[in-house]
């Protein structure tokens, strides 16, 4: 479980100070999939890297499994928008670095690499570089790396916006597929509003820097969803329509 | 038309280079002290048979690679930890920054002098001058290299429970890898010119001892000679280099 209490986040530059979070209170349940959704440029990457530990806030505490979050660690896992792969590193070498790095024996590595890569349908290349691959494998590397390290949550900053559309479809159904499969607390990023619908149990929308939450929006379709029913589009133009406008 | 394989753009340009000098040497009133290139080839080529000085060049070739290889080993091992370390550890850097920018525009033949005070005619003052010339780049580039991790990798590794050891050994160094192989170069390249400075100092053998001794007997077609051995095993020594590069570094070259 997930506690955001009251955070905020203000950079501070010689020009000034940027209020990138102000005031920020939410709480996601177990094995629940939220999607921060707001216009882009929002803050909602500097959100998530609060809520993993990749930053810390100015004021307010993040308290994953009533443990508050200081620094990043294997309980949170991230799939980064960048991807932020190892180069020098094949799939497998790459999905298990951080059962390897915490020490772990190297039967149980490969036992739960080749469960991972397998999950996201990655069979067949584990022996391959990372260059190699087309970006969609490669967010797939990312998304085996994270959920191999068997995280208590995971984090997903825009895992697909550098993807092109048929491949972020594509993706889009690989994720709800691994999820429900191996259901874990997802905390996902996206300024996509099909994305958002497509995959959350509720959309957290935020507004315009400094973010702040506008509202929240259960959505209870049944999946797998279907992006041209009724439902899907109606909810789709009623968050859209709340959106704050970017400049 | 169809393009040429790069290796007959190599070929051309060498000839083309030949020939050039060939040309100019018959034209004008330069061969009076400057021999043809064909000359220079045969004497060269001659030179693996009949000894220059006391030995062959195959001879020659050795004597300089034993000094260049010992001294470039031990200066590129100081070389890359002293550059990581700093590169990585801000204290490292600035405890060593002033005192290796001080010794970095320092050429290596400034030090002949000093070196013969400190480690004699021998040997020893050689290896000090080659150590320095590949020493120094190999620092350089390996300082860059461990300052150029990319901090998200490093926020990666630490997102995955990777310890501050851990991340340096997966990370850090592989990361550096493409960067340590160029200062590798340009250091190899520095040591292997080093050597003709090196053997200035009292030697009766080695490459740069044929040139040396050519002064004396103001014979250029000796000094052409030993330019070309030079360049001949420089080359050589950097494809050998580039191959363990590849080797080593398949995920860099895989890259685009």
């Amino acid at each position: 479980m997930i506690e955001a209490k009251n955070i905020s986040k203000v950079f501070s530059t010689k020009r000034g100070t940027t209020h990138v979070i102000d005031n920020v209170s939410f709480t996601v349940k177990r094995n629940e999939f939220v999607v921060l959704f707001g216009p882009g440029q929002c803050g909602k990457t500097t959100l998530i890297n609060l809520l993993s530990g990749l930053d810390t806030p100015t004021s307010g505490t993040v308290m994953v499994n009533d443990k508050q979050v200081l620094r990043p660690g294997p309980e949170r896992g991230v799939v980064f928008q960048a991807m932020a792969l190892f180069p020098w590193l094949t799939v497998r070498e790459n999905v298990a670095y951080g059962l390897k790095a915490r020490g772990f024996a190297k039967s149980y590595w490969m036992e739960r690499s080749s469960y991972y890569i397998d999950l996201v349908g990655l069979s067949g290349f584990e022996d391959a570089f990372i260059n190699k691959l087309s970006g969609g494998m490669k967010q797939r590397v990312g998304i085996a790396r994270a959920y191999c390290n068997e995280p208590e949550v995971l984090f997903m900053d825009e895992p697909f916006s550098a993807l092109d559309a048929q491949t972020r479809y594509l993706m889009q159904e690989e994720v709800m597929r691994i999820w429900s499969k191996e259901k874990r607390t997802v905390v996902f990023v996206t300024n996509n509003i099909e994305e958002a619908v497509y995959l959350a149990d509720r959309i957290i929308l935020l507004t315009n820097t400094p973010a702040k939450i506008k509202q929240e929006y259960p959505i209870t379709l049944s999946r797998p969803r279907d992006y041209t029913s009724f439902e899907f589009l109606a909810l789709r133009d009623e968050i859209s329509k709340n959106m704050d406008s970017t400049l | 038309m169809k393009r040429l394989p790069s290796w007959a753009y190599g070929v051309i340009s060498i000839f083309s280079f030949l020939v050039f000098w060939a040309v100019g040497i018959y034209f004008s009133e330069i061969k009076i002290v400057m021999p043809g290139p064909w000359q220079v080839i045969i004497g060269f080529l001659r030179s693996f048979i009949r000894p220059i000085g006391r030995h062959t060049m195959t001879v020659h070739i050795l004597y300089s690679l034993m000094r260049v290889v010992p001294a470039y080993i031990v200066g590129s091992l100081v070389g890359v930890t002293l550059g990581i370390l700093m590169g990585w550890y801000a204290p490292v850097n600035a405890f060593f920054r002033p005192i290796y920018e001080l010794i970095r525009p320092i050429p290596p033949i400034a030090w002949i002098p000093i070196s013969i005070v400190w480690f004699g005619i021998g040997e020893g003052s050689k290896w000090f001058l080659i150590f320095l010339a590949a020493f120094v780049p190999v620092t350089l580039n390996s300082i860059s290299g461990a300052k150029s991790v990319d901090p998200l990798l490093i926020k990666c590794g630490e997102m995955l429970g990777a310890s501050k050891n851990y991340i340096f050994r997966s990370i850090v160094l592989p990361f550096s890898v493409p960067y340590i192989f160029s200062g590798l170069q340009v250091g190899l390249a520095g040591a292997w010119a080093t050597v003709v400075a090196a053997e200035m100092i009292r030697s009766s053998e080695g490459v740069g001892w044929i040139i040396i001794s050519s002064m004396d007997t103001n014979d250029v077609t000796q000094s052409l000679i030993g330019i070309m051995g030079i360049g001949i095993v420089g080359f050589l020594l950097a494809i050998i280099m580039r191959k363990t590069e590849d080797y080593l570094c398949a995920w860099t070259i895989r890259e685009g």
